[in-house]
């Protein structure tokens, strides 16, 4: 046997399971993002730091071209040089102004290029100089030492350059390093929040799977419970027949026998025997009674015949006409408000009615003449004692059913609707205590309720509450 | 008196010593035959001539071999004894046996009385009635 938790424990695990796998799925899902922009971050500075670099090796190329135009110049004299000369130099600034800007976050490096600036103001002077004299004009010597040293002017510029590329290629590797670190960091909560978002489906795959079965073992169950019902439906009127038949035909045996011997022997019968002649004959008599409540009992419970609309007036008018002996004999009075229509089974509502009211009767004061007051109210399930809480919104008729008889104590109230329950003995009241038993029964068939209270000596109130919409069929 | 006689056919003993018992008790004394099922008692009226001798037969409907509904069906299809008045005689209340039984053509039904006093009356009622006062057509 499987062992299953029990629903609240269900309704815990579950809410406990769904919390844990949102709160880690959003926590990842944040770490994610924020691990994300800084590889984002990174990235970007790595491509930063190669333009940097770039441009710095474009400056170096511009010094170059400027030397290399500057020495054709020395030689040719020609305006040609001159201005290939001046016009690359006059292309740097803006190259430097491009390189402040990409490394304006960092101070190290402004101020490197700060330097770089300044030494380049200096070396666009002496080149601008250069370029507005005629150097054909100048002598041998001069012209040798500077197309020898030349170059030279331009060492401190490079070895600034050159500052700035180290700088930038530290940065570089150290940003490259960060950035490689956060890719692999992204990988593993990629995978993390799989995983969680795995093991959360597979555990509710597992729960929802695990539900269905049970759902179905509880519907085998159920279905197993009514066939069980069924069954023993059909055995309780199996039952009632071999009641009405097998029993009475060797009770009604008994009495006739019993009668004839009375009536044959009556001379030479003893006083002793016919008093237990009496005794066996007044048991079968109970017992025939019996018997027939028993039936009638088994008979309320059938439910087979079509429903259908009935005026409680009618059947109260039915159950008056059938009375009429009892009635006239007790010399009751009966009352009535105007009572509703219903839906439900004409048959059973009048066995109902009369046997409250045979009950009233028969358990009326002896001083007072027995008075029965029937009034009608409709009520919401939810304000009726005792009703499901399937039934709490449906409107019920109650019928109430008073009377000024010896009522009973309130302790009582519930024992005897029940079957065979009687309240006094059998030599006050004659009855076998199946009258009330068959009026919960037919309120039960019409999704109703029956109810009493009373007070001992103050009579008795019984409540009839039956749905105002039809019961289902 | 002793000329015409009562048939009853009930597989039950102590119904029919009850019966009888009545009978007597009622002084009615007419002969009177039983049956044990509705076999026998058909071979009765068919073997030997009714000559319009049975003055009523007081009918069970559930016996062994042939029952009640069958030996009405078979007396009531007899042009002959078809005039002879069959009482059922029955524990059964069910409405659908009494309904059963006049469609099949009983003269009357009646519910075996459940104590001794009781069936004397019937018993008179019924003899008082069919001896006394009614023939059928």
């Amino acid at each position: 046997m499987k062992r299953y938790l029990n629903d609240a424990q269900l309704y815990w695990a579950t809410r406990f399971l769904f919390a844990i796998s949102v709160f880690l799925i959003v926590v990842l899902s944040l770490s994610y993002h924020s691990i994300n922009q800084e590889l984002v971050y990174y990235s970007e500075r790595v491509d930063h730091t190669h333009d940097v670099l770039e441009n710095v090796q474009d400056i170096r190329m511009k010094l170059y071209q400027v030397t290399y135009f500057g020495r054709g110049y020395l030689i040719m004299s020609d305006s040609a040089n001159r201005d290939g000369m001046l016009r690359k130099l006059a292309s740097i600034p803006v190259k430097m102004n491009y390189l402040a800007e990409l490394t304006e976050d960092d101070s190290v490096q402004q101020v490197t290029i700060d330097s770089l600036k300044s030494s380049f103001k200096v070396y666009a002077k002496l080149v601008e100089n250069f370029g507005y004299s005629d150097p054909s004009q100048f002598d041998e010597r001069l012209k040798f030492d500077l197309l020898r040293n030349g170059s030279s002017r331009t060492e401190n510029l490079n070895s600034i350059l050159d500052q700035i590329a180290s700088v930038e290629k530290e940065l570089m590797r150290e940003r490259v390093l960060n950035r490689d670190n956060y890719k692999q960091q992204i990988f593993r909560f990629n995978w993390a929040i799989m995983g969680v978002a795995l093991l959360f489906l597979l555990s509710s795959f597992l729960l929802l799977e695990r539900e269905l079965k049970r759902n179905k073992h509880y519907r085998a169950e159920l279905e197993n419970q009514v066939q069980n019902l069924n069954r023993s439906n059909a055995e309780l009127e199996q039952f009632a027949y071999v009641a009405s038949h097998d029993l009475q035909e060797p009770l009604r045996k008994i009495r006739s026998f019993a009668d004839l011997l009375k009536t044959k022997s009556n001379k030479s019968l003893t006083e002793e025997s016919h008093e237990i002649l009496e005794k066996i004959m007044k048991s079968a008599i109970r017992m025939q009674m019996l018997i027939d409540d028993l039936l009638s009992f088994s008979r309320s419970i059938d439910t087979s015949r079509e429903i259908e609309e009935v005026d409680l007036n009618e059947i109260l008018q039915e159950v008056k006409n059938t009375l009429q002996s009892k009635i006239e004999e007790s010399r009751a009075i009966i009352r009535s408000q105007r009572l509703p229509v219903v839906t439900g089974y004409g048959n059973q509502l009048a066995q109902l009615f009369e046997n409250v009211i045979i009950n009233s009767i028969k358990y009326c004061k002896r001083d007072i003449l027995p008075v029965i007051d029937i009034s009608v109210s409709e009520n919401l399930g939810s304000d009726i004692m005792g009703v499901r809480e399937s039934q709490a919104d449906t409107i019920f008729y109650t019928v109430v059913i008073k009377d000024n008889g010896i009522g009973f104590r309130m302790e009582y109230a519930e024992k005897i609707f029940t079957i065979f329950q009687r309240l006094h003995g059998q030599n006050s009241y004659q009855g076998s205590g199946i009258g009330l038993a068959i009026c919960r029964k037919v309120v039960d068939n019409h999704n109703g309720y029956i109810t009493a209270d009373g007070e001992e000596g103050e009579g008795a109130r019984f409540y009839v509450h039956l749905p105002k919409t039809s019961p289902t069929p | 008196m002793g000329v015409f006689n009562i048939l009853m056919a009930d597989d039950d003993a102590d119904d029919r010593f009850l019966v009888q018992a009545a009978f007597e008790d009622n002084g009615i004394h007419h002969e009177m035959m039983f049956f044990e099922d509705g076999e026998q008692l058909l071979e009765h009226l068919t073997s030997t001539p009714a000559e319009g001798r049975t003055r009523f037969i007081l009918l069970d409907l559930n016996m062994p071999k042939k029952d009640g509904r069958e030996v009405l069906r078979a007396l009531k299809s007899n042009r002959e004894l078809s005039k002879i008045p069959i009482i059922v005689f029955s524990t059964s209340k069910a409405p659908d046996d009494i309904l059963s039984s006049y469609e099949l053509g009983a003269n009357s039904y009646v519910v075996k009385p459940s104590s001794y006093e009781h069936l004397k009356e019937v018993v008179k009622k019924i003899s008082d009635f069919w001896l006394n006062t009614a023939t059928t057509p």
